[in-house]
């Protein structure tokens, strides 16, 4: 009775999200074993085309650059955000606050232009390569731009706050009284950090590691500009087909191996918080 | 004479312009169990904290067995901490907990590690909680855990905040038992950290009272009792009736002194001797459950009249208007005279209940 009367304030979320989320996937799945004419309209067929092409070997490899590019992306957001989180949450209430603001504040400019910026900043005729020549350090440009890297470095760049704010809510919450007495039972700072601090803020590193993965995978517009095409990832293999390659359905596959990829990383963030130490964690 | 095994020396200690450490020198002995009690806030858990290394001293010294260590990390003294809120490591099971002092600092194999902790378990009367996790225990357990995970290192001290004050009552007293047990058992030294004079009265060989960042006196429990230093000390232990007399005489061990019509001796303080002077102003302090309601005049009391009477369970409180002061009377036992309010009666005292001390400025503060 009690139960039943709670589920019934669930409706209208559950209504918001099946209208806006669960049908258009619906209608995803449904075009991706659809066919299209020449030109691009979509045929009312039934086809496996599309998902032969998905386990293409051709087409794993842009898979492989995609989980290649959202891993290293969370590797390095979680090796230059934990430093800047941890310091931030030791910061006297005022620093914190200001800490935190300029963290947030790029968010206030479109991602695009931030975009056009590394672009200024990397580029032959860029600020690095004028600056660098102007000393004598150099004799010609270094080719900076549309290597994989670049699209790394620029990718890292964009979502580096959503792994500084998860990290900063672990880092806070943890008690310091735990450090001291690490340090009182003869721990040294290293092995406080790796004993101590590592396994108690292993949510925050998961959940940030979660929130820079999933949308690295399909950040296409990043790897367009700094990449230059140069190696392919999966948004913008989607993103050339439903658009240029005027190809909806392969699209629509495509886009559903994504979010399998993207299943896959909430899979093990489910499995690294349920378990065993996030039970203590998370109490 | 023996060396003592931990020495302060002149520690000052501030907080940004804050002087909450003032000239700290004293020594505490191998094998001790010493306390160190004071209000909140009078830098009692900070001096614990610089012993520990985990807060600075400005200046002065800390000599650990003739040895500064006053610029040693915290993982390099050889002292432990018993925190005021555990501070248990929730990630790690009872066993790893205890393990973590002794494999940090690489000192023990395995093998022999898992004999120790089940020793020190044993003492501590947790043996077989080893899988527990920390969330998994009551209060008191976690307390024991963690006595368990400081003891195992054999530490030279150990240092203990406070870690009674999160137990309920009942826990509390248990728990001051099993706290000199185990000192007595181990023979480590205890430095203890409490506001509560009553477990510092109970568990101590000897106690620091601090105030304000200074230490107001040094002694044994009984020492403290009976003869309080100051005005501060007098306050804060023991229940006292306080207040200003006139001083008329002084002797070698007592002095006679005047309140309202009343003319009585009384013992002076080893600090009210030198400092005493007839004509002036002192302040007489007497323990309440030391103080007698007599019906028939007798030498040596404060005649007065009662204002209430309480019954308290085993005790009974008379309050008695003397001159213009209301003086608290605790009687244990059945009352001598059957007095009802209004009455006027005689107030006595043992002699050892009551001390002399020089005024101070702003003793009233102070002295409640």
């Amino acid at each position: 009775m009690r139960t039943w009367k709670r589920n019934l304030l669930a409706v209208p979320i559950l209504l918001w999200i099946g209208l806006l989320v669960g049908i258009p996937m619906l209608l995803v799945v449904a075009l991706s074993f659809l066919s299209r004419d020449h030109l691009g309209n979509i045929v009312y067929q039934f086809t496996l085309d599309n998902w032969r092409k998905v386990v293409d070997p051709i087409y794993l490899r842009v898979f492989w650059n995609s989980l290649l590019m959202a891993l290293l992306t969370a590797l390095i957001t979680l090796l230059v955000g934990y430093p800047v989180a941890y310091i931030t949450s030791n910061l006297s209430p005022r620093r914190r606050a200001l800490s935190l603001g300029l963290i947030m504040l790029p968010f206030w400019i479109s991602s695009l232009l931030r975009t056009y910026g590394w672009m200024i900043l990397l580029g032959n005729a860029g600020v690095i390569n004028n600056v660098l020549m102007a000393l004598g350090l150099i004799e010609r440009p270094l080719p900076m731009m549309y290597k994989f890297g670049t699209s790394l470095v620029g990718t890292a760049y964009m979502l580096l706050p959503f792994m500084i704010v998860a990290v900063f809510n672990s880092v806070d919450k943890l008690d310091r009284s735990l450090l001291e007495a690490s340090y009182d039972l003869g721990a040294s700072r290293w092995k406080t950090f790796f004993h101590i601090t590592i396994p108690l803020t292993l949510p925050g590193i998961v959940g940030g590691f979660t929130l820079v993965f999933i949308p690295a995978l399909g950040l296409y517009f990043v790897s367009d500009l700094l990449g230059g095409g140069n190696t392919v990832f999966l948004g913008n293999l989607i993103h050339t087909l439903a658009t240029r390659g005027r190809n909806r359905p392969l699209a629509a596959a495509f886009s559903l191996g994504m979010v399998a990829l993207a299943l896959m990383v909430l899979a093990f963030y489910w499995k690294v918080t349920k378990d065993k130490t996030g039970e203590g964690l998370f109490q | 004479m023996k060396q003592p095994l931990l020495a302060l020396v002149n520690l000052n200690k501030y907080y940004g312009d804050v002087h909450v450490l003032k000239d700290i020198t004293f020594t505490i002995n191998e094998g001790e169990f010493l306390t160190l009690l004071g209000p909140s806030g009078c830098g009692k858990t900070t001096l614990l904290r610089c012993i520990a290394g985990l807060e600075r001293i400005q200046s002065g010294d800390i000599l650990l067995e003739g040895a500064s260590i006053k610029d040693l990390a915290p993982n390099k003294r050889n002292v432990n901490t018993v925190f005021q809120n555990y501070a248990l490591f929730p990630h790690l099971n009872v066993y790893d907990n205890i393990a973590y002092g002794p494999r940090m600092k690489r000192s023990v194999r395995e093998a022999e590690l898992k004999q120790r902790v089940a020793e020190v378990l044993d003492l501590v009367q947790m043996s077989g909680y080893e899988e527990r996790m920390p969330h998994q225990l009551s209060g008191g357990q976690r307390q024991r855990i963690a006595i368990a995970r400081a003891l195992i290192n054999e530490p030279a001290i150990l240092l203990l905040d406070e870690p009674l004050g999160a137990l309920d009552l009942k826990l509390r007293k248990h728990m001051q038992t099993e706290l000199a047990r185990l000192q007595r058992k181990t023979g480590t030294t205890f430095v203890y950290v409490t506001h509560d004079q009553e477990e510092a009265l109970n568990m101590s060989d000897r106690i620091v009272v601090i105030d304000q960042g200074e230490v107001q006196q040094l002694g044994t429990p009984r020492d403290i009792y009976n003869n309080p230093a100051n005005l501060f000390v007098t306050s804060f232990i023991g229940d006292r009736n306080i207040f200003p007399v006139e001083v008329l005489e002084t002797g070698a061990e007592q002095a006679k002194v005047r309140l309202g019509e009343n003319v009585v001796q009384v013992r002076s303080s080893a600090a009210g001797r030198a400092a005493l002077r007839a004509k002036e102003e002192a302040v007489l302090a007497i323990l309440m459950d030391k103080m007698r309601v007599s019906c028939a005049e007798m030498d040596n009391a404060l005649r007065g009249e009662v204002v209430s009477i309480h019954y308290a369970g085993s005790q009974i409180r008379i309050e008695v208007r003397v001159a213009d002061r209301i003086l608290t009377v605790v009687e244990y036992q059945k009352m001598e005279c059957d007095c009802q309010v209004g009455d006027a009666v005689f107030v006595s005292w043992e002699e050892s209940g009551a001390v002399l001390l020089p005024m101070e400025a702003g003793w009233e503060e102070r002295g409640m």
